[in-house]
């Protein structure tokens, strides 16, 4: 963006016009007339903003795998390009430094985590629910009829130890897949956000 | 949302109350600004002048959680003025209905309590039946049995003036304010946590449906109540049942009392029992037949007598369960009385949290105060992808399901939660292999085919939009779901049926509006049907023409013989008539086919003599029930400064279940405590206080308090205050200012002091959380937490 | 031929939610900075060389009503800028749009344009030697995209246009506004040859903390017009002659890095006056 006053001169051609097509624009022609926009050479990949449910669009810029910008898609109906402070932000969380890189594990007692692979993470997990499953799983029960007073065995194919909270923080599809797995593996004890 | 964030538009007024939405879904900014180009009115309710205050028209200062207390006047008001929409209050309501003579309403108390239990017989809440077993209903609405007699007389208590005493508004202003909502129509009313947090929750909420039902404002373009909902997949996950008291697409959670999916059926009626074997299809696919019920025994059913809601369930860590896992929430910060958290966590033997970044909750085990060599809980954390990172579709508050492709590749190990818990259930499912153990039969004769080694997000969504389980093929729309044979067809989710049908319908991007009216109908897709304003037959006559000839949302061609519209028709059949039982109710989704203003006890479709075979009867659908009284009535917070001025004998909702052991006094605690959110950072700050630029600018936490308190305390803007409760106290800045006013409540001043929640002691901007503050006592119904008011005291530290 | 631009801040509008504030730093990828809260929900005291755009908050209590005003400030980009005229190393220049930008090749951070600017925008990035400040997002801007805060504001108080459409339609919102807010007013369009960035104002310009009348300070308009394009330097002599604000910068040795000539700068803001 560094152009001298000269430079500006011999590119003010362009029409405001582009303006009202969004990003209908074509930025290598854009950058031609001679300032440089980092945007050139990217390719636009709509996304959905993470915050509120007003389900805003955003616009990632892409170039060579890396995100070069990201703000408001200007097509999508509810948000025409704008984005409140959050939604702004959210370029910073794809390389934030603070991001855990590899899974974690913490032993009983232990004050610090351990880094350890997917595949040992997900055998203890598995493991564990097998472990908790079978010592709290409930075939059946005893259940007392309301209304005539009389006892009844009932099929519950309950896991009593296994509880999962979230997530109205993950895709429809993961949402769905946690109740899902929940109820397979037996646990009703399934809660999240929407309650508070 | 019965409508959309671009339908806010349509909109002649609003009134905000129990949402901020300026800072807590600015979104909604932009299109209520478009109603205003045109004149509409903004109606501002709040506890403080918050960002959103800044822009209405009409502010009112709120004691918190007395919003019942000024609902109930405007009731009152509407009613004894005839303010109503007589056409719509008496051919799309219940008003006509008549209520059981059974039904009493004495000193705070409904009909039917039973003190030992604090639970209501909803018995006598019920319509008088006819010999069909159909709802009597009267010639006109001065009928004493009527509905509306019913709701004139409990009504006529709330006097503008009986309300300023409770809620701290001048009656002249709750006055405008219901002169401002009769005159200008269509309005919207937009809602969030301001109104759900209370005790009162489904209550507070009720008076906006009786409101809104009164005046005509419900399946309107324009004409709306909107939940705004807080999270940006919280309406997909509601939709997808992350909650213990249901299964995907709003089917009730079968229980222990319902021994059969014909139990389930006699107790929730054929319109429950369709989805449900649709469900169990999408779960067990060939392995669900009618022989074996669908496979229904498979579920785990529910133990009434013990089946703990979100903040319920902390108290059963360790006693009952061993091993809990956590997606995206950051609940060591966001339940109250959240000081109870971290040691029910320490109670756990294992702790499986996927997240973004390493949460407060993530690392509980090494919180302020606590040894890490005294927790025993094993944990593990699983760095999951950010929303950009993955495709998949999410569900805006207007119900639109937008989907999303992969923008980038999840950082180092980072994967998709998806991936995750995929990969969970085929490593359990692998150490379960060969067993016969009648126990393991749900896990082995599961379908679970998302794709391998990594599921694809898109096959899921089209397990969730449903199969002809005869071919194999994706149904193609709703509609070929509704008329499919019961068993013949699978949807995970029944609302989304058809989503993917034609092709992924959730990823269009027309967003042209050829109406005007911002229904974008080809953007995306909208459950149910692509039906952008529910209930939008109510925006018809009887003929089924418009009413509003600015706002067409939909009509009866009768050349064609169907419904016609710019958006989709809110009827059972298109192809009838106006005048049918398929064309006619503007409600459908009630068995009585109108709007409820009274939540009478009743189920549907009964038939007058039982069937042949013996067996229970299978009725059509039950009517949603408020467990805390048919009509909405005002309580005082559980913890509240003053004594009920109606029924000082019962001051609280009696059935409002209380988590914490600790309650105050207002003698020990005289302020009353509000919480909230801030536009600069969401929720428990899990993300938003990782984000550098967002902490500059909102740096930290801080109490506001008005002037007078400010005097009283000898406190200075940007001087430390302490805030206490029964439960805990918190260090923060003072902010001293005029958006609090002192309040007069019951002829005593009284002060409110606003605290937002979203600091933890972890992140790039750590600091003191509320939640240590707040109170876990729960609406009876909903389960929602009284996060709005406590009381607290503070003094300067 | 590039037209002239506007940017209008109506504050009737604005909810002070920052998005301009963070919508800037992602454009320019400007770093955060370390805040705490300076008064109400305001964090960000002024302009920096890593803070271009920020809100301030102003409260107001009146007769029982509250208002609560809530201003984006940034460079206004005059049509006469002090900064452009005070600068000493003709790295400020105008461009067709009505933009003021900063040449950070010729600049040399001497912080004339900081002392002369009315509403003290521009800031020097002590490191770099430079002074910073909006750059109106030029480079979006002639590349058909809209500046980054304009892009974002999602309540409308933030627009961007050509310049007579965008000044009737300030006017046109000026007379609805002023049905609720006698004392509503424009202000920037007739301030320091007309600023490229307008607002529209509920209140005085003094009740969000604005300068009422702001103006090319006298010093410096002494200094470039008068005796500056005369002669040679001679700080001891003109001391006396352009007041305290050269003075100021005199005494911080700012001078000794002042490149000799600026004259052509000065008549450049002739030149563009008016358009």
């Amino acid at each position: 963006m560094m152009v001298d006053r000269r430079g500006f001169l011999k590119l003010s051609g362009l029409s405001i016009a582009a303006l009202a097509t969004g990003l209908g624009l074509d930025l290598e022609a854009a950058e031609a007339q001679g300032y440089a926009l980092k945007l050139s050479g990217c390719t636009k990949i709509p996304s959905i903003c993470h915050f509120c449910s007003g389900g805003c669009g955003m616009l990632l810029y892409i170039k060579e795998g890396k995100l070069i910008h990201l703000e408001g898609d200007p097509d999508n109906p509810t948000n025409e390009g704008t984005l409140c402070p959050k939604a702004a932000s959210l370029a910073s969380v794809a390389y934030s430094p603070d991001r855990p890189q590899q899974p974690m594990y913490r032993a009983p007692g232990a004050d610090e985590w351990q880094n350890i692979s997917w595949d040992e993470a997900m055998e203890r997990i598995a493991r564990k629910a097998k472990e908790v499953r079978d010592k709290t799983f409930k075939l059946t029960e005893e259940v007392i009829d309301a209304k005539t007073g009389a006892k009844e065995t009932v099929t519950v194919n309950r896991a009593e130890g296994i509880a999962f909270i979230g997530s109205a923080e993950v895709d429809n599809e993961e949402s769905y897949l946690i109740t899902k797995l929940s109820r397979l593996i037996g646990s009703p004890y399934h809660e999240h956000q929407a309650r508070i | 949302m019965t409508n959309s964030w671009s339908d806010m538009k349509n909109s002649e007024a609003f009134l905000i109350a129990g949402s901020n939405c300026a800072e807590c879904h600015p979104i909604a900014m932009k299109w209520i600004n478009r109603a205003r180009e045109k004149g509409a009115k903004v109606i501002v309710v709040d506890p403080r002048f918050t960002r959103t205050a800044s822009q209405a028209d009409i502010f009112a200062q709120i004691r918190p959680g007395t919003d019942v207390a000024y609902l109930g006047a405007i009731i009152n008001y509407i009613i004894q003025n005839k303010l109503y929409d007589e056409d719509y209050v008496l051919n799309l309501t219940n008003a006509l209905y008549k209520i059981s003579k059974d039904y009493k309403f004495e000193e705070g108390l409904f009909s039917g309590f039973n003190a030992e239990k604090k639970k209501y017989d909803t018995a006598s809440w019920g319509y008088q039946l006819d010999a069909e077993n159909n709802p009597v209903k009267a010639a006109a609405l001065d009928d004493p049995d009527t509905v509306f007699s019913k709701l004139k007389e409990h009504y006529s208590r709330y006097t503008f003036e009986t309300a300023e005493k409770i809620s701290g508004i001048p009656a002249a202003k709750i006055k405008e304010i219901a002169d401002t909502l009769c005159e200008r129509r269509p309005s919207s009313i937009l809602y969030a946590l301001g109104m759900t947090q209370h005790t009162t929750a489904v209550q507070g909420i009720r008076c906006y449906a009786v409101i809104q039902l009164l005046l005509g404002n419900i399946g309107k373009a324009g004409g709306a109540i909107n939940a705004l909902r807080g999270e940006p997949n919280v309406q997909g996950s509601t939709d997808m049942a992350n909650l213990i008291s249901n299964l995907p697409g709003y089917l009730p959670y079968p229980t222990n009392a319902q021994k059969t999916l014909r139990d389930f059926a006699v107790k929730h009626g054929a319109a429950q029992q369709k989805p449900m074997v649709a469900l169990l299809k999408a779960w067990f696919g060939a392995n669900a037949t009618a022989e074996n019920d669908y496979g229904y025994d498979w579920l785990p059913k529910s133990n009434p007598a013990n089946s703990p809601t979100f903040v319920q369930m902390y108290g059963k860590m360790g006693e009952q369960f061993k091993l809990t896992f956590s997606f995206g929430s950051n609940s060591l910060i966001s339940i109250p009385d959240c000081g109870k958290v971290g040691p029910a966590l320490d109670r756990l033997e294992m702790f499986v949290v996927a997240d973004v970044f390493e949460t407060e909750t993530a690392q509980f085990w090494r919180r302020p105060g606590v040894n890490p060599k005294d927790v025993q809980t094993e944990v593990i954390f699983l760095p999951a992808a950010f929303v950009y990172e993955k495709a998949g579709t999410m569900t805006n508050s207007g119900r639109w399901i937008q989907w999303k492709d992969a923008a980038l590749k999840p950082p180092n190990q980072s994967k998709p939660d998806l991936d995750i818990l995929d990969h969970i259930f085929k490593k359990v499912r692998e150490l379960y292999a060969g067993s016969t153990d009648p126990k393991d039969a749900p896990i082995l004769k599961a379908r679970w085919d998302y794709g391998d080694p990594e599921p694809s997000p898109l096959k899921v969504l089209q397990e969730l939009s449903g199969y002809d389980e005869t071919t194999g093929k994706l149904l193609p729309t709703l509609g070929d779901y509704l008329k499919a044979p019961i068993g013949t067809v699978s949807t995970g989710c029944w609302v989304y049926a058809g989503c993917t049908g034609n092709g992924n319908l959730c990823a269009r991007r027309d967003n042209s509006d050829p109406s005007g009216l911002a229904l974008f109908r080809n953007w995306s897709y909208a459950w149910p049907g692509n039906i952008r304003i529910l209930y939008n037959r109510a925006s018809c006559n009887a003929q089924g023409q418009p009413l509003d000839a600015k706002r067409r949302l939909v009509w009866w061609d009768d050349a064609q013989g169907a419904w016609s519209g710019n958006d989709g028709a809110d009827v059972v059949d298109k192809a009838k008539g106006p005048d049918t039982p398929e064309g006619k109710p503007a409600f459908r989704m009630n068995p009585e086919g109108v709007g409820r203003l009274f939540t009478a006890s009743y189920t549907g479709g009964v038939p007058a003599t039982p069937p042949a075979d013996g067996l229970p009867a299978i009725p059509t659908r039950g009517a949603a029930q408020c467990v805390d009284g048919p009509l909405p009535e005002f309580y005082e917070p559980i913890e509240s400064p003053t004594a009920n001025v109606l029924h000082p004998s019962v001051s609280q909702v009696p059935l409002a279940p209380v988590v914490s052991t600790e309650i105050g006094k207002a003698e020990d605690y005289p302020y009353v405590l509000t919480t909230y959110g801030v536009v600069e950072h969401f929720c428990a700050g899990g993300i938003t206080r990782n984000i550098p630029w967002l902490n500059e600018i909102m740096p930290e936490p801080f109490a506001e308090i008005s002037k007078n308190l400010g005097k009283k305390l000898g406190v200075k803007e940007g001087d430390k205050v302490e805030v206490s409760s029964a439960r805990g106290k918190v260090t923060v800045r003072a902010l001293v200012t005029d958006r609090i006013q002192t309040l007069t409540v019951n002829g005593k001043e009284t002060e409110t002091i606003g605290m937002p929640w979203s600091w933890g002691f972890a992140s790039l901007s750590p600091g003191p959380s509320t939640n240590n503050l707040t109170m876990a006592a729960l609406d009876p119904g909903a389960g929602t937490p009284e996060y709005k008011c406590c009381l607290v005291n503070a003094r300067r530290a | 031929m590039t037209t002239r631009k506007m940017l209008l801040i109506d504050t009737s509008l604005c909810t002070g939610c920052k998005a301009c504030s963070v919508a800037c730093k992602a454009w320019n990828e400007l770093p955060a900075e370390k805040t705490q809260l300076v008064t109400g929900y305001q964090s960000q005291k002024g302009t920096t060389p890593n803070t271009w755009t920020y809100v301030s908050f102003h409260e107001k209590y009146e007769n029982g009503k509250m208002h609560w005003l809530m201003l984006k400030l940034q460079c206004l980009h005059c049509a006469e800028p002090s900064c452009m005229k005070a600068c000493s190393s003709k790295a400020i220049y105008q461009t067709e749009s009505g933009y003021t930008l900063i040449d950070h090749e010729k600049c040399i951070g001497c912080g004339y344009c900081v002392t002369n600017c009315p509403w003290g925008i521009p800031q020097v990035d002590k490191a770099k030697n430079k002074a910073y400040k909006c750059t109106g997002c030029i480079d979006r801007v002639e590349n058909g995209l809209l500046p980054a805060c304009a892009h974002t504001c999602q309540t409308g108080a933030v627009q961007f246009g050509e310049h007579d459409a965008m000044m009737e339609k300030a006017e046109a919102r000026l007379a609805e506004v002023k049905k609720t807010y006698p004392k509503a007013n424009l202000y920037g369009d007739q301030l320091m040859g007309g600023t490229t960035y307008i607002y529209l104002l509920t209140d005085e310009a003094e009740a969000y903390g604005l300068p009422a009348n702001p103006s090319m300070p006298i010093s410096l308009s002494l200094w470039k017009d008068i005796i500056h394009p005369v002669g040679g330097i001679a700080v001891g002599a003109v001391a006396a002659a352009v007041g305290l604000g050269v003075l100021a910068n005199a005494a911080r040795g700012n001078y000794r890095r002042r490149v000799a000539d600026n004259a052509e700068a000065g008549s450049h803001v002739d030149s563009y006056g008016g358009e």
